[in-house]
């Protein structure tokens, strides 16, 4: 197990190697550099020509790579961001990941049960209306563009704020570790816990449209699949009702495609959900990337970002491969 | 194990394992109808009164004055410094702030400026001449070169100890300044190399704005991200991405502003910002498109403020891309361009025609001058002849870049950018759009790869030299320089240096009328439009004036008691 351990570990770590060389060397080849951004209208060319030796980006590529590695080795950081001086990739990640994580577990929360149940009520009423109804609301949940998808959420549900974590006016709130629900507790501001779930309905529910959807049709599939089983019939001959047959033996063995599915859209979602984000002003990682590959052409911010991102997918997937092996026997006997 | 053990193993892991995923299941399930639950509380709009919330399409990066360029770090720099010299409330008179009084050598080369007593800082510091000094000799000190290998992120890098970002985008419009003396503690003298007839204006600007000495030593780096200045605002807290919290300055040498807090916040998506200022959430709403604008105009809780600006769009042609050098063909394009349609395409009607580069609502502005007409025949004839000069085959194939974003001068740039493709084309132009996101697209332009572009400019400093200078002559070409159509021109070079000297007004009026008619008749750009700056807010707030500067102030700004 330990040889198995070490190779998944050793695999994890080329794929990140690889992802975060291809997103350095993408940003090179990208027009416009951090300085241009930042000079905006007035751009200084004696200014620019200075600071972009200082940075080192007059060297070749492979030499600003090596030293780009160099300096995460010797320093153990990601370096300053360019287009906000003064600030630390690694300490705004710090910020930014925590809001991300609490936004995909709030639209996880709302997608896993409403779209494992439809997903089961569909494959038990196979071509009936269930199984219609959860077809056609999958179609629309991964169809329906989040920009639209918040118009309508706010239009359906007004009570909710439109976008932000906390109201503007609540400025004395000093986040701890980022997650403003668990923080509300650990700053003995539980007064504020009902704003924060307030503010992560809509972006969450927003979010949780297309999990949902997918993990709808996984769910369906896969139980349908064992429905058809023979063991399946068997049960059903011995009298055992649908909903417990589908409980105790079709849900069971649909776990493995359906934790798979889901652990590729938590890591998809926490590799930041960039539209949700911007349209509700959260202020995670998908906000983040975006204005530094956009907006900034922040080099060190992106490079950072790409890193924090390249090991929280691959540590969710690790983690679902360790999932199989409790949820499905048969993984660990081999 | 026998068979029968093995499966009866099976089925009790299997139990166990689906009863804890139900129980997941159902938590989850628990968890998400606690989330609704707790929602239907009472909703959360921004409470009127003393706090003002205004709602700016990002967070800015930097608030170190000498550091930025962006118009979000811009409106929070204004309220929470002051200048030399500013803007009246109303209109574009230059008017005393922390210099009560100045004056000039007869030589244009001295300038000595009289402090106002009794300034103080944030921080409770006085506002006298080496808080001044400091400020000037911030901006200007040169950059040093650095035998450290960590480079930039190394303290002392550049030769002035409270310089932390070595990012100044305004140092240009200073370098005419040569030496800065301290008379005594209320008097500061500015040695010039040459006499400017912009010097004064350009003391205006949020760059120069007078910064702590205290506030400086006291945050060292962090200075960027905790401003101390004399202004209407303190500065109170900043969490990037969501809120600038100001609060206001009891101490203000004006009095105090009416509100007791401001707090920017970035919203980042336009049709966000207006549902937010629609339900009361935030109290001003900036940078929306004319068509959001209608629609909230039509809201009677609601009041849109129209105010005239000083900016122009304009049409960039690359005179070294051919055949654009042909002046026929620039001149072709010029008459093809149907600019009272094009404001209705571009801006909802709420622009003005451009005709000069100069705005109209600054001085220096050459009424007088008479635009080439839309002319169709008269284009194609002029195409026709190039095309014979030159050795081409109509139609020819030009490809047009523009900008992916709305600025205040292009509020919607591919529609535009479409209508000059179908004005083209009946000349025998095939126009292609390239689209670029704004940084990519001005990098692209400054770089001069576009043939044809759609570029606008703000004023910095209301004097005509700000867009004559910048964006028409020979010195602003280079990669990083806004002569985008590259045109070059020593009659034009020599009236705007002319220009830049001449203090006498009268004198300067003619010759930027000279130098205007002349880019008229050259055609290196097409100027299309002078658009007005709009901004909604809520009914019942006073005091809030847009400004023909783009300055935004809030120390007026109150809401009025209710009825």
């Amino acid at each position: 197990v330990t040889g198995y351990l070490l190779r998944r570990l050793g695999h994890a770590l080329a794929t990140i190697l690889v992802a975060v060389t291809l997103v350095f060397l993408a940003m090179r080849a990208l027009p416009g550099n951090p300085l241009l951004a930042r000079f905006g209208q007035h751009p200084d060319l004696k200014q620019i020509e200075w600071l972009e030796k200082q940075y080192g980006w007059d060297r070749p590529v492979h030499e600003q790579l090596g030293t780009f590695y160099w300096r995460i080795v010797r320093y153990g950081d990601f370096g300053e961001s360019i287009a906000r001086p003064t600030k630390s990739v690694a300490g705004e990640l710090r910020e930014k990941v925590p809001a991300t994580i609490e936004l995909t577990v709030a639209a996880l929360v709302i997608a896993i049960p409403f779209g494992m149940a439809a997903g089961t009520a569909a494959a038990a009423w196979k071509n009936r209306w269930p199984d219609r109804l959860c077809t056609f609301g999958s179609l629309l949940g991964v169809s329906v563009p989040v920009f639209f998808l918040a118009i309508g959420l706010r239009a359906v549900l007004p009570w909710f704020p439109v976008s932000g974590r906390l109201p503007s006016t609540e400025a004395a709130f000093e986040p701890l570790t980022g997650l403003f629900t668990l923080d509300t507790l650990l700053r003995s501001r539980l007064d504020l816990l009902p704003a924060v779930l307030h503010h992560l309905v809509l972006p969450a529910t927003a979010l949780s449209t297309i999990p949902m959807a997918i993990i709808a049709r996984i769910t369906r599939g896969s139980v349908l699949e064992v429905l058809a089983a023979d063991y399946i019939r068997t049960a059903r001959a011995k009298g055992s009702s649908l909903l417990r047959v589908v409980l105790r033996h079709a849900l069971p063995n649909a776990a493995v495609p359906i934790t798979n599915i889901v652990g590729l859209q938590v890591g998809l979602l926490l590799s930041g959900a960039v539209l949700t984000e911007t349209v509700f002003d959260w202020p995670g990682l998908g906000l983040y990337v975006k204005a530094a590959v956009v907006g900034d052409t922040d080099y060190p911010a992106v490079q950072g970002a790409a890193i924090v991102i390249a090991t929280m997918f691959v540590s969710i997937n690790f983690l679902v491969d360790l999932l199989f092996v409790w949820l499905d026997p048969r993984i660990r006997v081999k | 194990m026998t068979n029968d053990e093995l499966t009866h193993a099976f089925h009790s892991d299997f139990g166990f394992r689906i009863s804890s995923l139900c129980k997941i299941a159902s938590l989850s399930l628990f968890a998400a109808a606690l989330l609704f639950a707790a929602g239907c509380g009472g909703s959360g709009s921004g409470s009127r009164g003393n706090v003002l919330i205004y709602a700016q399409s990002d967070d800015p990066k930097t608030l170190d004055p000498i550091s930025t360029d962006i118009a979000e770090a811009v409106h929070v720099i204004t309220n929470v410094f002051d200048t030399l010299v500013t803007y009246d409330e109303t209109t574009t008179d230059l008017v005393p702030s922390l210099a009560e009084s100045w004056n000039t050598s007869a030589d244009g080369l001295t300038w000595t400026f009289k402090l106002r007593p009794g300034v103080l800082f944030h921080d409770g510091t006085p506002c006298n001449a080496t808080a001044v000094k400091l400020t000037f000799d911030r901006l200007l000190v040169p950059l040093t070169k650095s035998s450290s290998e960590d480079g930039i992120k190394q303290h002392g890098l550049l030769a002035h100890p409270h310089v932390y970002d070595a990012v100044r985008p305004y140092q240009s419009a200073y370098s005419m300044i040569q030496g800065i003396e301290t008379p005594d503690d209320l008097t500061v003298v500015f040695k010039l190399s040459h006499p400017s007839a912009i010097f004064l204006n350009n003391l205006a600007m949020f760059p120069v704005s007078i910064s702590s000495p205290q506030g400086l030593a006291e945050h060292g780096r962090n200075f960027a991200e905790h401003p101390v200045g004399t202004g209407p605002f303190k500065f109170v807290k900043w969490n990037r991405g969501q809120r600038i919290v100001l609060e206001r300055f009891e101490e203000h040498w004006r009095g105090p502003a009416k509100v007791k807090s401001l707090i920017v916040v970035p919203v980042q998506e336009n049709a966000t910002r207006m549902q937010r200022l629609e339900r009361g959430e935030v109290h001003i709403a900036e940078g929306l498109s004319p068509a959001e604008l209608d629609v909230l105009a039509k809201n009677d809780e609601l009041v849109v403020q129209s105010h005239e600006a000083m900016n122009v769009a304009y049409l960039t042609m690359n005179v070294e891309k051919p055949p654009l050098g042909n002046r026929k063909v620039r001149e072709a394009i010029a008459l093809a361009i149907d600019k009272n349609t094009l404001l209705q395409i571009g801006y909802g009607g709420n622009a003005q025609v451009g005709v000069s580069m100069v705005p109209p609502t600054m001085w220096g502005h050459d009424k007088t001058m008479v635009d080439r007409p839309f002319d169709l025949a008269k284009a194609k004839q002029l195409m026709e002849e190039a095309a014979a000069e030159e050795g081409l085959k109509l139609p020819i194939r030009l490809e047009l870049s523009v900008m992916n974003q709305a600025r205040i001068y292009l509020q919607q740039p591919l529609p535009m950018a479409k209508f000059l493709k179908d004005s083209l084309a009946p000349i025998g132009i095939e126009v292609s759009i390239q689209g670029r996101d704004v940084s990519a697209h001005f990098d692209a332009l400054m770089g001069g790869e576009h043939q044809l572009g759609l570029a606008g400019w703000n004023s910095d400093n209301n004097d005509p030299d700000n867009f004559l200078y910048s964006l028409c002559d020979q010195d602003n070409i280079s990669k990083a320089g806004n002569n985008l159509s590259r045109f070059r021109s020593d009659k034009l070079h020599a009236l705007l240096i002319a220009g830049q000297k001449e203090m006498d007004k009268e004198k300067r009026l003619k010759i930027y009328s000279d130098a205007q008619r002349l880019i008229l008749q050259e055609v290196p750009v097409v100027p299309l439009a002078h658009t007005q700056i709009r901004t909604a807010h809520v009914k019942g707030l006073a005091g809030f004036q847009l400004h023909t500067t783009a300055l935004v102030r809030f120390r007026n700004a109150h809401f009025e008691a209710a009825q």
